[in-house]
C-alpha cells in the first residue's frame, strides 16, 4: 500500500495501543510487526510527539518515552484500545475460526468456545460471502501433535503409510504442524530413519506422547532424480496441487511440460498410475517402463473374471 | 507526503473522538491544530481530509445542530465504531483468535492476517502461549486478486478475466476455499457457476464501479455450496488384497472375499476422484460394481499403456 498521509496516520494511531499493551517493545520489533522501516517507526514516533487534544498542553499530548531503541506509552489520550477489524481482517479471523472448528472435533471444549467466538465475529460484522469448505476429516490428535510441539516432547505414531501402503509405529520429533491442499501435515523428524519425514495427520491412527525430545540434526541425504513429466491439460489438477514440489512448469499446445526433482519415487509412481491416462513420465524411460509394466499388470487384473 | 498533513489528520482524528458532543467545523478550525489560511482554504483542507478518513474506513458522523441553518452541521466519531472495547473479549478468546489469524500468516492473505494480528496484541499483549506451534496454511495464490476478489464481492463491481481461454464479464457474489484453493462463485450468462482463481489467466479486473450490478435476492453461498455437495452418493464394491492398502483398511471395513481377496464397499460421489483413490493402489484393488466405473478404469488403463 502506498504510504499516503492517511496511511501513515493510521499506522501511527495503531501504534500507540500496541505499544502500550507490549511496553518496553524495540524499534526493531515495531517496524517488523508494522512492515515498515526502523527509520519509518523512529519518524512516526517523532511525529505522535506533536499530537493530542485539543489545548494540545503537555498534559493534552500523547506521551511516549523513545530512548535506546525501546519505547512505552505513558498517556495515550483516547488511543487505548486498537481500532475495530475492517471487513478484510474479519474474513481472515472468521476462516481461521471456521478452520479451528473443523480440526478441533475431539476437544468439545474448545470446539464450543470456538463455535461461539465464530458467532461473536460474525455478529461483528464478517462477510457471509466468504466461506470455508471443509474438504476431509482431519485427525482427532492434532491438539496431541501441538502440545508435544510446544513442550518439545517425542511422539509415537501409527502411520498407515499411503505411499509404502504399511502400517508403521514409529518414534518422531515433531516440528511443524500446517495446511496444504485443505489437508493438515504433520513435520517431523523420525528418530529411526535419522531424516526428517512429512506425514499427513489423518493417516496417523495412533499417538502419544513419549520422551523429551534431543536436537538431533543428523539427517540421511536422500539422493533427487530429475523427472520430467507431459501433463494433459484436463489433468492440471495434479501440477496445482503438488506446486511447491515442481521446479518449471512449460505450457505446451495440448499439454505441459513438466519438471520435478524427487527422492519419493515410489510417491510419483503412484501419483501418475492414478492419474492415469493424464500424466506420462518422458524422461527416465526406465521409469516409465515400470509404471506402464504397472498399468498392464492391473489391466490384466481387470481383464481376468473375478 | 507531508508530516504537517498526517498530523492534522491525528489530530483531527483524537478531537473528534475525545469529544463528547459534535463538533462544528468553526470549532474543529479554532481548536484542532493544523488549520490555517482563508476560511475557504481550511473548508477545503477539512472536506479533503474528512473523505481520507473515510476512505480508510473511520466513520464520521454528522449531525444537523440547528434544525433551521442546514449548513450548520457537527461532526463527531463514535469510540464504538472506531475502537474495540477493552473487555470484548476474554482472554481464552483473544487466544484463538491469534491462532486463527496466525493460520494465513503463510499465505496470499498474509497482510490482512498481519493487521487483525496487531490489533488482537494491542487488546492482549504478547501471548505466552504455544500459538506459535499451532498449524499454518501454506497456498499458492495471488494476493493481489483475493484483494480484488473480496472487494468487488463487498462493492458489487463487475469483474473481468480470461478463464479457459475465453474472457468472463461476471457479477461476483462470494467466495470461499476448498482443498487448500480458493473459488469465486459469480454469475455468468444467467448461471450461478465456480471459478477457481489458480486458473484465472493473467489479471483479474474490476470495472471500479461501485454497485454495478444488484445482487440476487435468492442466493445464499452456504445454499450454494450445499447444491454442490447434492450429488447422489454411489457405492462401489472393491476386491482389495489382504495385507494391502491400510489407508483405506483405516477408513472402511472389509470382510472376507477369498484366500487372496477382501470385500469393500466405498461410498462415492464424483469418479474422477474414486478412481484416482482406487488407482493409487495398483495391484491391490480392482472394481467389481459398478460396471461403468470398472469400465471407466479399463479404458483410462489401455490409454495410458498405449500412449
Amino acid at each position: 500500500m502506498i504510504d499516503t498521509a492517511a496511511v501513515r496516520a493510521l499506522r501511527t494511531m495503531d501504534l500507540i495501543p500496541y505499544i502500550l499493551e507490549n511496553p518496553g517493545v524495540s524499534i526493531r520489533s515495531l517496524s517488523e510487526r508494522f512492515s515498515v522501516t526502523e527509520k519509518q517507526i523512529e519518524s512516526d514516533l517523532q511525529l505522535i510527539f506533536m499530537c493530542g487534544l485539543p489545548g494540545y498542553t503537555p498534559y493534552e499530548l500523547i506521551d511516549i518515552v523513545f530512548e535506546e531503541g525501546i519505547v512505552s506509552v505513558i498517556d495515550p489520550q483516547v488511543l487505548d484500545k486498537p481500532r475495530r477489524f475492517n471487513k478484510s481482517e474479519l474474513i481472515v479471523i472468521a476462516l481461521g475460526l471456521e478452520i479451528l472448528i473443523d480440526i478441533s472435533v475431539s476437544n468439545p471444549e474448545r470446539l464450543q468456545k470456538l463455535k461461539a467466538l465464530s458467532e461473536k465475529i460474525t455478529k461483528l460484522g464478517s462477510s457471509n460471502s466468504v466461506t470455508f469448505a471443509p474438504s476431509e476429516k482431519n485427525s482427532i490428535f492434532s491438539d496431541l501433535i501441538t502440545d508435544a510441539i510446544s513442550k518439545r516432547k517425542n511422539i509415537r505414531i501409527k502411520y498407515s503409510s499411503l505411499v509404502k501402503d504399511q502400517v508403521t509405529q514409529r518414534e518422531v520429533t515433531p516440528q511443524s504442524l500446517y495446511f496444504m491442499n485443505g489437508s493438515l501435515y504433520l513435520s517431523a523428524y523420525d528418530l529411526s530413519k535419522k531424516s526428517d519425514r512429512i506425514f499427513k495427520v489423518s493417516l496417523i491412527t495412533q499417538c502419544e506422547i513419549t520422551g523429551n525430545s534431543h536436537n538431533e540434526s543428523e539427517n540421511e541425504i536422500r539422493d533427487s532424480i530429475r523427472v520430467v513429466l507431459s501433463v494433459k491439460k484436463s489433468y492440471r489438477n495434479f501440477i496445482e496441487r503438488n506446486s511447491s514440489i515442481i521446479s518449471t512448469v512449460i505450457e505446451k499446445k495440448e499439454f505441459f511440460e513438466v519438471n520435478i526433482d524427487i527422492n519419493n519415487v515410489e510417491w510419483l509412481k503412484r501419483s501418475i498410475l492414478s492419474n492415469a491416462p493424464g500424466i506420462s513420465v518422458v524422461t527416465p524411460t526406465s521409469l516409465a517402463n515400470e509404471i506402464r509394466q504397472s498399468a498392464t499388470s492391473l489391466l490384466a487384473l481387470y481383464q481376468a473374471e473375478k | 507526503m507531508s508530516s504537517q498533513k498526517t498530523e492534522r489528520l491525528i489530530n483531527l482524528t483524537l478531537a473528534l473522538l475525545a469529544t463528547k458532543r459534535y463538533l462544528t467545523k468553526s470549532e474543529i478550525f479554532k481548536n484542532v491544530t493544523g488549520y490555517s489560511g482563508s476560511a475557504e482554504t481550511m473548508e477545503r483542507m477539512f472536506e479533503r481530509d474528512k473523505d481520507e478518513l473515510r476512505s480508510m474506513g473511520i466513520e464520521i458522523d454528522v449531525k444537523g445542530l440547528d434544525p433551521l441553518f442546514e449548513d450548520d452541521q457537527g461532526y463527531l466519531i463514535k469510540s464504538e465504531t472506531f475502537q474495540l472495547k477493552g473487555n470484548e473479549f476474554a482472554k481464552d478468546e483473544l487466544f484463538y483468535l491469534t491462532m486463527a489469524a496466525n493460520l494465513w500468516q503463510s499465505t496470499a492473505l498474509d497482510s490482512d492476517s498481519k493487521a487483525a494480528l496487531l490489533k488482537i496484541q494491542s487488546l492482549s499483549g504478547p501471548i505466552e502461549s504455544d500459538v506459535v506451534n499451532t498449524p499454518e496454511i501454506r497456498d499458492n495464490e495471488n494476493s493481489s486478486m483475493l484483494t480484488t476478489a473480496f472487494d468487488a464481492i463487498e462493492k458489487s463491481k463487475v469483474l473481468t478475466f480470461q478463464y479457459n481461454g475465453s474472457t468472463r464479464i461476471v457479477e461476483p457474489l462470494g467466495m470461499y476455499t476448498k482443498a487448500g484453493f480458493w473459488y469465486l462463485v459469480a454469475k455468468d450468462e444467467e448461471s450461478f457457476k465456480s471459478f477457481k482463481l489458480l486458473r484465472i489467466e493473467g489479471k483479474l479486473t474490476s470495472n471500479g464501479k461501485q454497485n454495478g450490478f444488484k445482487k440476487p435476492e435468492n442466493f445464499d453461498l452456504m445454499h450454494y455450496l450445499e447444491g454442490l455437495n447434492k450429488e447422489e452418493v454411489i457405492r462401489a464394491e472393491i476386491l482389495v488384497r489382504k495385507e494391502q492398502a491400510f489407508a483405506l483398511r483405516s477408513k472402511y471395513a472389509a470382510s472376507d472375499f477369498d484366500e487372496e481377496w477382501d470385500l469393500m464397499v466405498l461410498p462415492y460421489k464424483y469418479e474422477p476422484e474414486i478412481i484416482e483413490t482406487l488407482l493409487w493402489h495398483g495391484e491391490n484393488v480392482i472394481v467389481i460394481k459398478p460396471e461403468s466405473l470398472r469400465n471407466t478404469i479399463k479404458v483410462s488403463l489401455k490409454e495410458f499403456i498405449n500412449d
